[in-house]
């Protein structure tokens, strides 16, 4: 139930930024904000995977990589950039579908190394085989909409939401929860553990691919290979994890304090924000599994019992 | 041609090996999986270029330096984080050390930018321009250097374990740590040793790095993932046969570089590993 | 010596050992029969410091045993040869022995010790330098006894010494313990093997769903109908 309060209360917010573009806001500050969306997009798809269904995907980048590669391709060639990113989603989604059954024999840490190694492998070869930089045509550039790009990322942040409270109500929401709790008891009770966690993949992946359809479409220029680079997974799995893993709420917090701080702290030391985020991620694992959202909970628990007075 | 790429491939075997024994031992005894492995690595490297650039010391000569100062390293860093680590059962355990380690490595990866910059470095030597002419072939004396060095390391850490009185705690903790505990082993003594002997192995991995190549504070990952490529080639449980993986990765990389174009030739330690490890799904880093 | 009151203790939600209450004196061996499942083993991991009672004391000469360290309850003196003898496999035999003389009493005496093992074990001698995953099932079981006597124990505890063992092995594992006994050394003993058992033993308990159900001298259990009912009975089958 407070699952649904929480994306009633998100879904609002993102609505009431629809209106940011329309009080000529700073071109800056809709950076900033896209920049937001974009992350809440990417930390909510490694959500699934990881925080529902219990599978800690090192690889992620790469299906926010394919979805960039295909949805920028078609994009250019004149494909409506909406077709190109579900274009690319797609083909994340069945890259997923294809590496997901093998990758799926591996459990806990290797599963996890195992991913780190194949996004590896997939940026290398992306790298090797595009070296060149990807540069917009003269043309679009010159058309170029910052409002576009907003708006495309504020209905994609609405969407990962929808799809995270959609998913942790459902069955196979509950049996992905069951699988990252004991593995080994949730198919002892029925639970169709491979074929759940499959599911769980390719919405994670689809999601990531349209994260990297918009990806492509916000930037001018940038290296191919660029999207599919090991932080993409970092970034997302810091966020999720600070917000509070296998919660709706969670990489959306995180997602905002991550970007805040990362762009107040790159004013004086690049990647400063890495060094605290790595010591409060180390802090949260050890003491605080469940992020800031289980930090807010002990306190208002706290808060609660003091506030309470007998009748 | 052919066969000078495999002899410089051989040469970097030595050090994945080296790498890997650190990672190896860790695992192994303490079935932590540091994945900030390769950032220690990168940290011995820097330790070494400041050896040498502050005291005048000689490249080699400052292992006896940087040894010491990763072992001490090693301990602080078991005693503040991994100690709490190990308290949990296994499948948590090696869950919760990917993640921790993790964070190091960002952590360490953002203090090294902010100290030394992102460039790369690497150790001038006096020597570092020679090379010894074997027929065709032309050995960097440096490199060559490196490569015994590594393997005189591994053997020292051979011995240590086989005839130390801890070092035989060690295997038996990483064999069974219940029947160790019977036994009147501190078992968290062992794995405070062996986390420390695998930080200073790093420590000494980053040296030879520095020296006969090249370091940056990026190359973390990228030594993290050759050190597991090469454990699940070779198993646990032998420091000898992680060194001979070392070198077999190292020449069927430049071999892969010879066939498939210079820019592949990372790519292929990383498909033997994802093979091996989909082909071997519960028994991987088995003895 | 040892004393076990009000003992509870379990894994998880389950609960193994409840109000556990027992005693050997010095020099005594002690049975503790029970069916499968019945916390035989619990009970003797508890007391080796390997899991950690939820309630009630253990008590070692007068030192409470629950606030210690594993590697310090044998330091203490207790050393348990462990269910399925838990060897390291990828060792020799005398490093194995040499193992079990870690402890800093036992070190000084380590030669000694290992003099001990090998008069007790004539077979080991000869095998000191092969490793201890290539011998059978019962030279295997006389090196984990070994390796527990190099500690140097007041108290030795065994959980199943004769499980898979040919019979004839068997024997002369039990020759050994009472040989280990009469130079003094306690013996507490969980087997399945009840008539070996009782005819060793001085005393024993029977423990059954994690309650002491019987106790007293060996020779009366022997004579004892629901013992001999439930354990050495044509019909029961445990183990």
């Amino acid at each position: 139930m407070t699952e649904r309060r929480w994306a009633l209360g998100i879904l609002l917010a993102l609505g009431a930024l629809a209106f940011l573009p329309l009080s000529r806001a700073r071109d800056d500050v809709l950076n900033f904000v896209f920049l937001i969306l974009l992350s809440i997009t990417l930390a909510q798809s490694w959500n699934i995977v990881a925080g529902y269904a219990g599978q800690v995907n090192l690889g992620h980048a790469a299906f926010f990589g394919l979805g960039a590669l295909l949805a920028r391709v078609l994009w250019i060639r004149g494909t409506p950039i909406v077709v190109a990113m579900l274009a690319g989603a797609a083909l994340a989604t069945a890259f997923a579908l294809l590496i997901g059954a093998p990758a799926f024999r591996l459990r806990g840490a290797y599963f996890a190394i195992g991913t780190l190694a194949l996004g590896e492998i997939l940026r290398t070869t992306v790298n090797n085989v595009l070296p060149e930089i990807s540069t917009l045509p003269a043309a679009t550039i010159a058309g170029y909409q910052l409002r576009h790009r907003y708006y495309l990322a504020l209905a994609l942040a609405a969407v990962s939401v929808v799809a995270v409270t959609v998913l942790a109500g459902s069955r196979a929401g509950l049996g992905m929860q069951a699988i990252r709790e004991d593995e080994e008891a949730a198919e002892a009770s029925g639970v169709g553990a491979l074929r759940l966690k499959l599911t769980a993949l390719a919405l994670s992946t689809a999601l990531a691919g349209l994260a990297g359809g918009l990806f492509a479409y916000y930037h001018i220029s940038y290296y191919p290979s660029h999207p599919f680079g090991p932080h993409w997974t970092f970034d997302a799995l810091l966020m999720t994890f600070i917000g509070g893993v296998g919660t709706l709420q969670g990489p959306v917090l995180g997602a905002i304090l991550y970007v805040v701080l990362k762009e107040y702290l790159a004013v004086r030391w690049v990647d400063f924000h890495l060094l605290i985020f790595g010591a409060l991620f180390i802090a949260i694992v050890l003491l605080l599994p469940g992020g800031l959202v289980q930090a807010a909970e002990r306190a208002r628990g706290l808060v609660g019992r003091r506030g309470r007075r007998p009748l | 041609m052919l066969a000078q790429q495999l002899v410089l491939g051989l040469l970097i075997g030595g050090l994945y090996g080296l790498a890997a024994a650190g990672l190896s031992l860790v695992f192994g005894v303490m079935k932590v999986l540091d994945v900030a492995h390769g950032e220690l690595i990168m940290l011995g490297g820097y330790a070494a270029f400041w050896a040498v650039a502050i005291f005048g010391l000689d490249p080699f000569g400052s292992l006896a330096l940087v040894i010491p100062l990763s072992l001490l390293f090693g301990v602080v860093l078991y005693l503040v984080l991994f100690s709490f680590v190990v308290r949990a059962d296994e499948e948590t355990r090696v869950k919760n050390s990917l993640l921790i380690g993790f964070g190091l490595a960002l952590a360490f990866h953002a203090l090294a930018v902010r100290l030394w910059t992102a460039d790369e470095r690497s150790i001038v030597t006096p020597y570092g321009g020679s090379v010894i002419l074997v027929g065709d072939l032309a050995i960097p004396v440096v490199r060559l250097l490196s490569l015994l060095v590594a393997f005189l390391l591994i053997g020292g850490l051979h011995l240590l374990l086989a005839r130390w009185r801890w070092g035989k705690a060690i295997r038996a903790t990483a064999e069974d740590w219940q029947a160790a505990l019977l036994t009147g082993i501190d078992v968290r003594r062992a794995y405070l040793l062996a986390f420390a002997l695998g930080t200073g192995l790093a420590g000494a991995a980053g040296t030879l790095v520095s020296v006969g190549y090249s370091i940056s504070p990026s190359i973390g990952l990228e030594w993290t993932l050759k050190a597991l490529i090469v454990v699940v080639l070779a198993g646990l449980g032998s420091m000898l046969g992680t060194f001979v993986g070392g070198l077999v990765l190292g020449v069927a990389e430049a071999a892969s570089a010879a066939a498939f174009g210079g820019p592949y030739r990372e790519v292929v330690g990383l498909v033997i590993f994802v093979v091996v490890l989909i082909a071997r799904p519960r028994g991987l880093f088995g003895r | 010596m040892l004393e076990i009151r009000d003992l509870d203790a379990g894994y998880g939600d389950v609960r193994v050992l409840s109000g556990v209450s027992l005693s050997i004196g010095p020099g005594e061996i002690v049975a503790l029969l029970g069916p499968n499942g019945s916390g035989k083993s619990t009970l003797l991991t508890a007391i080796a410091g390997l899991l950690r009672p939820r309630a009630g004391s253990i008590r070692w000469q007068g030192e409470d045993l629950t606030a210690l360290r594993p590697h310090l309850v044998v330091e203490r003196g207790l050393a348990l040869v462990p269910e399925g003898r838990r060897l390291f496999g990828s060792m020799t035999v005398e490093e194995n022995l040499e193992l079990g003389a870690f402890a800093a009493r036992a070190r000084r005496e380590q030669a000694a010790g290992l003099e001990r093992v090998y008069a007790l074990f004539p077979d080991l001698r000869g095998r000191r330098r092969q490793l201890v995953r290539s011998l059978s099932g019962g030279q295997q079981q006389m090196v984990a006894v070994g390796r527990a006597l190099m500690a140097r124990p007041t108290l030795l505890m065994l959980d199943e010494p004769s499980l898979g063992i040919a019979p004839r092995l068997v024997a002369s594992i039990f020759e050994a313990l009472a040989d280990i006994n009469r130079a003094g050394v306690g013996i507490f003993l969980v087997e399945q093997n009840v008539q070996a058992a009782l005819t060793l033993a001085h005393r024993a308990y029977v423990l059954e769903s994690g309650r002491i159900a019987a106790h007293g001298p060996a020779a009366d259990l022997l004579r004892d109908p629901h013992v001999r009912r439930a354990y050495l009975g044509p019909l029961a089958v445990h183990g």
